[in-house]
């Protein structure tokens, strides 16, 4: 029997039963129909890629689309198609608009430039220790370090006073959540882009040594890009940089603690490092609906019939659990060779501020581990809130003794 | 291909500059091989690079998002 007549398909998305591994179904569907049919919330069917070939040759096939304004551009809940409709960066865009935009921003993320922030990384992440280390016992891991690293980092970065952080974060939670009304998200996603208009306006006043003052410079005033785009792409990024490295660092330390001998590594062994930081990219892969695409003809992988119109999650999760590139995928093993996952995507979509955020990592983590080396989760059962209700996945708290 | 084998074998790295979206996995992998423009865009810096940086080479092809690098090799 072909994929195409399953009935009646899962709804999607799933629950996890263990919230440290993706939801179950992936390996199920792997393991008999890699390639699987689900029903979304507004009853339409789309098309969930399990394996990592499969996601990876589906990104960067041209018959599948990216645009977001598609009206049938797959979404995992009503308030997402809002959302996706109101986008205006190049995220949600096929070539070659995506390249024509993108091409003004990968500058500022080349890998040498992120390279080059490594010591002010370090100096932001001492300082947090030093105020995390001040705080009475158990405190949390969140609140004094995953949130505030990435965002004084993107702070400097982009030239956007760091007081506003908590208001970003608001903003970012308040778009990509998976209980909000339409409404609420789209308010949400207004805001920061307004904020971001803001942003903009001071910094042509008055401009400083920063992302904003820059692409004014080099792109606004020569008429290469207008405000209003600017603003939205700089919501984007505002939104990705503060929130997704936040998760990984609060799910990364929870299983590094999960596993001591592995942390005494990252800790004790420079060299062990950036590989760790890739398993846990693999291992977490945090952004976990994504990519998706709409095909925009028929197009047969195997024994399965992708309809024109029809939607396509390239699940970055189950491509990452793969056995076929990652054997025994469901252990983590940071001296595994991981650097070939997904977790960033794949294709012309693939993260900015992939480097930014392996630099981020891979400065945050060891140093926390030495300079706390008897750091402990100091939660009793339940007390950890992971973010079944986030699209993007993580903890909302970690509390930590040392 | 085992080690000796690879050992043997010449390698030509080319790069599309039209392809590159500048996600820095080149850089990162093989910065004897590869650096980026002011722009971010891919440059190389060495097309027949030496049998000690083949398996970068062929690290930053594969992890090559928007498959801007191709390899040539003749054994």
């Amino acid at each position: 029997m072909s994929p195409n007549d399953l009935a009646p398909p899962l709804r999607f998305p799933f629950r996890r039963a263990d919230p440290l591994q993706p939801p179950s179904q992936y390996a199920q569907a792997r393991a008999t129909h890699p390639i699987v049919p689900v029903r979304l919330w507004n009853g339409r069917r789309a098309w969930l890629l399990t394996r990592y070939t499969d996601v990876r040759s589906v990104v960067t096939d041209a018959r599948f689309s990216g645009e977001f304004a598609n009206p049938d551009f797959p979404s995992v809940t009503e308030a997402r198609v809002i959302v996706d409709q109101q986008e205006r960066a190049f995220v949600g865009m096929d070539n070659p608009r995506h390249d024509h935009y993108r091409r003004m921003f990968t500058k500022e993320f080349s890998t040498r430039r992120m390279m080059a922030l490594r010591p002010k990384m370090t100096a932001i992440a001492n300082r947090l220790i030093d105020e995390l280390t001040a705080q009475p016992q158990p405190a949390d891991l969140v609140a004094t370090l995953a949130v505030p690293f990435p965002a004084l980092v993107m702070c400097d970065l982009v030239g956007s006073p760091y007081e506003d952080h908590a208001f970003i974060i608001e903003c970012a939670a308040g778009r990509h959540g998976l209980l909000q009304t339409p409404a609420q998200a789209e308010q949400k996603g207004r805001e920061l882009a307004d904020y971001f208009m803001r942003l903009i306006r001071g910094k042509e006043q008055s401009p400083g040594d920063d992302l904003v003052s820059r692409v004014i410079e080099e792109h606004i005033r020569p008429g290469n890009l207008s405000r209003e785009d600017f603003a939205e792409i700089g919501a984007m990024i505002l939104r990705a940089g503060h929130d997704t490295t936040t998760n990984m660092i609060g799910l990364g330390t929870l299983i590094l603690l999960n596993h001591p001998e592995q942390a005494a590594a990252v800790r004790n062994q420079p060299e062990v490092v950036p590989g760790a930081v890739e398993e846990l990219l693999r291992y977490v892969s945090p952004v976990q609906f994504a990519p998706r695409r709409v095909a925009t003809e028929d197009v047969t992988i195997g024994d399965v019939v992708i309809r024109k119109g029809e939607g396509v999650f390239a699940l970055n999760p189950a491509a990452n659990r793969d056995p076929e590139v990652f054997p025994d995928p469901d252990a983590f093993d940071v001296h595994r060779d991981a650097s070939p996952h997904v977790a960033f995507g794949f294709g012309i979509h693939q993260c900015l501020g992939q480097i930014l955020a392996r630099m981020e990592l891979q400065t945050v983590l060891p140093l926390l581990l030495q300079r706390l080396p008897n750091l402990r989760i100091a939660a009793n059962e339940g007390e950890i809130r992971f973010k079944d209700d986030m699209q993007i996945y993580g903890v909302h708290n970690l509390p930590v003794a040392w | 291909m085992d080690a000796k084998e690879a050992d043997m074998s010449v390698l030509k790295v080319r790069v599309d500059v039209e392809k590159c979206i500048g996600a820095g996995h080149c850089v990162l992998r093989a910065p004897l091989i590869f650096d980026q423009r002011e722009d971010g865009i891919v440059i190389l810096l060495d097309g027949y690079p030496a049998k000690d940086l083949h398996a970068g080479a062929h690290k930053a092809a594969d992890l090559c998002p928007s498959q801007a690098i191709t390899i040539d090799e003749t054994p």
